[in-house]
């Protein structure tokens, strides 16, 4: 069956119909969720630029970046709690640049929490209905859905200071989504809690997420939450937007050496092309496709890396001899260092397999990968 | 060995500073009789005096409230081109000697300057004049009122005034609900000390007024006219008075000690 | 060799010390405490500064104050004091003779005016004619000194009950005062000045001495009541005040008197060597009454005791210095 809109729009011009086509692809265009158009925020030590974002309504959005990138300037900015030196924020499609917060539609849940210490659950989680006017009835109807489904009708008389951080982190989305925000912004709320519980928990937010219409936006370092959370990705690194886009995208396609290394593309390294070659420090590495640019940078995955003691002759056009310079117990997994003459390689290895080859430092190995697992850009 | 005797150093520096602070005081207050006392005490003129002092300094902390409160808030919230320097003046009132205060308060009231010259036209009379008096302890003691306030502030987390705003509440509705309900212990702190310091206030004041006599310038008018006898039994009940303030003052503070 | 060379330098340091001792020792030296009245700020400083310019081993510290506060200093807190120089040479008599001092010289009189400035109320209108009027003019302050610590707050309410003896107004004393509240009254006449400055006061009333060291506009009050002439005596007996006592609840009438300066050797002086000398220099018509005739505060050339009796108690040095009148 032909794509109605497809149908539609074979008059208007290629490069038009493919943005129509594929909305989720490009950033550009207006959707019902966050837009927001050449973000410019200036800090005197700190600058955020040219932020371009198109966020579908409904959508799980996760910004991901390392900790200073800019993520919690972004999304304060997004709040309306600090001033912008430039550019256009849209919420559910009207521009909200020059309201303040409390007229923006938003919830906020932070890292800490921050409950009213002062009020009591309860207290916390009707706090925004003084400022909505929400008929009473349908205020109760909400309040009764939301403590059932985030399981606090035991703890609503409690204050903050007792309460566990899954407890507290409950309490927050419920006062949040009370007054029915058409985004709820999350900086980092996972990472206060234990690594035990953490998965619990991504589970509990997926699960809410997937119950109610409001468009969350996630701020988070860890790229496994993205993973498990997330419909769309971007990366952000000291103030700009790195890359935008699915998230199995950006896993198998990263566009430059940090989205690369974020995403744990741990073999980054720049290169020389030359043909369907790259070289590498002194020695060649087989592309198997042409590239046009005469420099760039590799990237290979340490579990795409295969380890014998012999060169492998078959399909792998890339099989070299190293040296094993470091050995990493990672818990489940080994990760080991190769060093062939001034390049270090990391590959992962189960404990089993290091028993069998006996690999410790020093020991001579081979290393080998598909050209299908380098990865250019 | 070094270890006890450094512990030996330590608790006789305290107790030489226990004793430095305590035997003047406790001399002083068991000095006169408590016939003496209550006499003085019904001299209408020490009550008068006492209750000026209370009065005043009260009314200069309540003032300093008010004004002091909006700019405390700023201080602790935003950070502007030139706060330091803004910082440091707030706290000049409290390094300048305390008869300069007065002269330069009695020099920009007077008809000689723009200001006196207004108040003139107002009616507002400064010199001998509780109006003078209070204005100096505002003076000397909104410092203390602003200090205490705006670390009060600082100590709330401004992501619960964020969350506050996102929920739909405005920048007044957010002071009131949430920064005023979890910071009124530092403003009552802060109140007190400026009223502890305005009712120990001497040099500053007994240049813009000599009468009406607050405390401490009965106390020395007292000493200069007639000697220590006549002069300790005011000066008794005016530690008394500053004790009882002081106590306020720990009882309210003590839970936030405890809490942080 | 080299042990002659340090002896004789030993012996010759402890001869210069032993000369420069002796030297210092015949001049005056040391700290000098003087407890003087506030309208003899200005002219004192300027004689301390001469003095201890000629004897730089000399430190003169002065305390101004009410010259009956200042008796009381010596009197009941028991201050150290070398010299007491009062506005009113009955202070001396009444509160420090004799446990405190034995003697007591005249040695300068003065006058009260009604002192302004341009900034004053009224200030176009007022002249000696009509200045009791313009006090009770409302809105118009003014003010004196405390009666019971100044001679000059009192000599104030004097010129006021002169007034209304003078002018043939009744009455006239207690409107006056009830125009004036306590308020506008501060321990030493001195302190009135600056309010005069600043425009917080409209009028006070000072002795010219002060009024020309401060250069302030003063209107010039009739001799029958500026307490300036002492063949006016008689007339000026007429003004009776009440002040406070030796003790609390104590009262003493003082009466009218034209205003003469005293001053005295306190008894147990700590310093007694320095301060007769500092008497010599302020006695001596060339130094000391020179400069208070400068200042606008006539001085008594020679300084006067009223009897030979005291006459011969006074030191040495100073028995040349006065007459007997």
């Amino acid at each position: 069956m032909i794509n109605p809109v497809r149908k539609l729009t074979r008059g208007i011009k290629p490069r038009v119909r493919k943005i129509w086509n594929n909305p989720v692809a490009s950033h550009r265009v207006f959707s019902n969720g966050i837009n927001i158009e050449n973000l410019r925020v200036e800090f005197p030590k700190f600058c955020l630029q040219d932020i371009n974002l198109s966020i579908g309504k409904g959508e799980f959005f996760v910004l991901l970046g390392p900790n200073g990138a800019g993520k919690t300037v972004l999304l304060e900015a997004i709040a309306g709690l600090i001033p912008i030196k430039r550019g256009r924020i849209f919420i559910g499609g009207l521009e909200v640049t020059h309201l303040p917060p409390e007229k923006r539609g938003i919830g906020i849940v932070y890292q800490d929490y921050a409950l009213f210490p002062h009020l009591t659950v309860l207290e916390n989680i009707k706090y925004g209905l003084h400022f909505h006017n929400i008929e009473k009835t349908e205020a109760r109807k909400r309040l009764n859905q939301l403590l059932d489904q985030l399981n606090l009708r035991p703890i609503i008389k409690r204050l903050p200071t007792n309460l566990s951080g899954g407890e507290l982190q409950r309490v927050a989305l419920a006062r949040a989504l009370m007054v029915k925000p058409s985004v709820l912004l999350l900086d980092e709320p996972l990472s206060a809690l234990d690594p035990n519980f953490r998965g619990e928990m991504q589970v509990e937010l997926k699960g809410l997420h997937q119950n109610i219409n409001v468009t969350f936006l996630m701020v988070t370092h860890d790229f496994s939450e993205a993973l498990s959370l997330a419909t769309r990705v971007a990366v952000i690194n000291q103030g700009r937007i790195e890359q935008v886009g699915e998230v199995t995208d950006i896993f198998q396609r990263p566009r430059s050496p940090f989205v690369a290394e974020f995403v744990g593309m741990k073999n980054v390294f720049k290169v020389k092309f030359n043909g369907t070659k790259a070289l590498l420090s002194d020695w060649e590495l087989e592309l198997g496709r042409g590239v046009e640019d005469s420099q760039g940078y590799i990237a290979i995955r340490p579990e795409d890396i295969v380890i014998s003691k012999e060169r492998f002759s078959s399909s792998m056009q890339n099989s070299f001899k190293g040296i094993v310079s470091k050995v990493l117990n990672q818990g489940f997994y080994y990760e080991i260092h190769i060093r062939i003459e001034k390049i270090i390689f990391k590959a992962l290895i189960t404990k089993m397999a290091l028993f069998e080859l006996g690999l410790t430092e020093g020991v001579p190995i081979y290393l080998s990968f598909k050209t299908t697992a380098i990865h250019i850009f | 060995m070094k270890k006890e005797a450094f512990f030996w150093v330590t608790i006789s520096c305290g107790v030489m500073i226990m004793a430095f602070i305590l035997l003047p005081l406790i001399q002083m207050v068991i000095s006169p009789s408590m016939e003496k006392l209550y006499t003085t005490i019904k001299d209408k003129d020490v009550f008068r005096s006492i209750w000026l002092s209370i009065y005043t300094s009260g009314l200069a902390a309540i003032i300093s409230f008010v004004i002091g409160t909006p700019f405390a808030y700023l201080l602790a919230r935003k950070d502007f081109f030139g706060k330091n320097f803004v910082e440091s003046i707030i706290d000049i009132p409290i390094v300048i000697p305390h008869p300069v205060v007065g002269i330069a308060i009695l020099s920009v009231t007077g008809k000689d300057y723009w200001i006196g010259q207004i108040l003139h036209e107002l009616g507002i009379r400064i010199m001998g004049s509780t109006v003078g008096i209070v204005t100096v302890l505002v003076f000397v003691g909104m410092p203390f009122y602003i200090n205490t306030a705006r670390e009060g502030f600082k100590s709330i987390s401004p992501r619960l005034e964020n969350i506050s705003r996102s929920l739909g509440a405005s920048m007044i509705s957010t002071f009131f609900r949430i920064t005023f309900p979890l910071a009124w212990r530092s403003m009552i702190v802060g109140m007190i000390m400026c009223c502890a310091r305005a009712i120990s206030e001497f040099g500053a004041v007994v240049i813009v007024a000599y009468h009406p006599m607050i405390a401490p310038v009965l106390i020395y008018e007292r000493f200069e006219s007639y000697g220590l006898s006549y002069s300790q039994p005011v000066a008794v009940w005016l530690i008394l008075v500053c004790l009882v303030l002081f106590l306020i003052l720990r009882i309210i503070s003590i839970p936030q000690k405890r809490r942080a | 060799m080299k042990n002659t060379g340090l002896r004789m330098t030993f012996v010759s340091l402890l001869v210069f010390l032993f000369i420069a001792f002796a030297q210092a020792s015949e001049e005056p030296s040391g700290k000098i405490i003087i407890f003087h009245a506030g309208s003899l700020s200005i002219p004192f400083e300027r004689m301390e500064k001469e003095f201890e310019a000629r004897y730089p081993n000399v430190d003169i510290i002065h305390e101004a104050s009410g010259s009956r506060r200042a008796a009381r200093k010596i009197s009941d807190l028991k201050k150290p004091c070398d010299i007491m120089a009062s506005a009113d040479y009955t202070v001396i008599d009444e509160l420090l003779i004799p446990e405190y001092a034995d003697w007591n010289i005249r040695f300068a009189s003065n006058r009260l005016v009604l002192c302004y400035t341009e900034k004053s109320r009224y200030v176009n209108e007022i002249n000696a004619k009509n200045w009791y009027e313009i006090l009770i003019k409302k809105g118009v302050i003014w003010g004196h000194s405390d009666p019971n610590a100044d001679p000059c707050g009192y000599r104030s309410l004097m010129v006021l009950r002169l007034a209304e003896i003078y002018y043939k107004k009744p009455g006239l004393y207690q409107r006056l005062t009830s125009s004036r509240p306590k308020e506008n009254i501060r321990p030493k006449s001195v302190e009135l000045v600056a309010l005069l400055q600043t425009g917080h006061m409209d009028y006070a009333f000072e002795y010219l001495s002060v009024a020309i060291q401060h250069g302030l506009k003063f209107i010039e009050l009739p001799n029958e009541i500026n307490l300036s002439d002492y063949h006016l005596d008689n007339f000026y007996k007429q003004a009776k005040v009440k002040v406070s006592g030796k003790r609390p609840g104590e009262f003493i009438w003082k009466m009218g008197k034209s205003c003469t300066y005293g001053i005295t050797l306190i008894k147990n002086s700590p310093n007694r060597k320095a301060a007769t000398s500092f008497l010599e220099y302020l006695l001596d018509k060339n130094a000391g009454l020179k400069i208070l005739g400068e200042m606008g505060q006539p001085p008594f050339i020679p300084a006067r005791v009223p009897t030979e009796e005291m006459k011969a108690r006074l030191p040495e040095e100073l028995k040349g210095l006065v007459e007997v009148k």
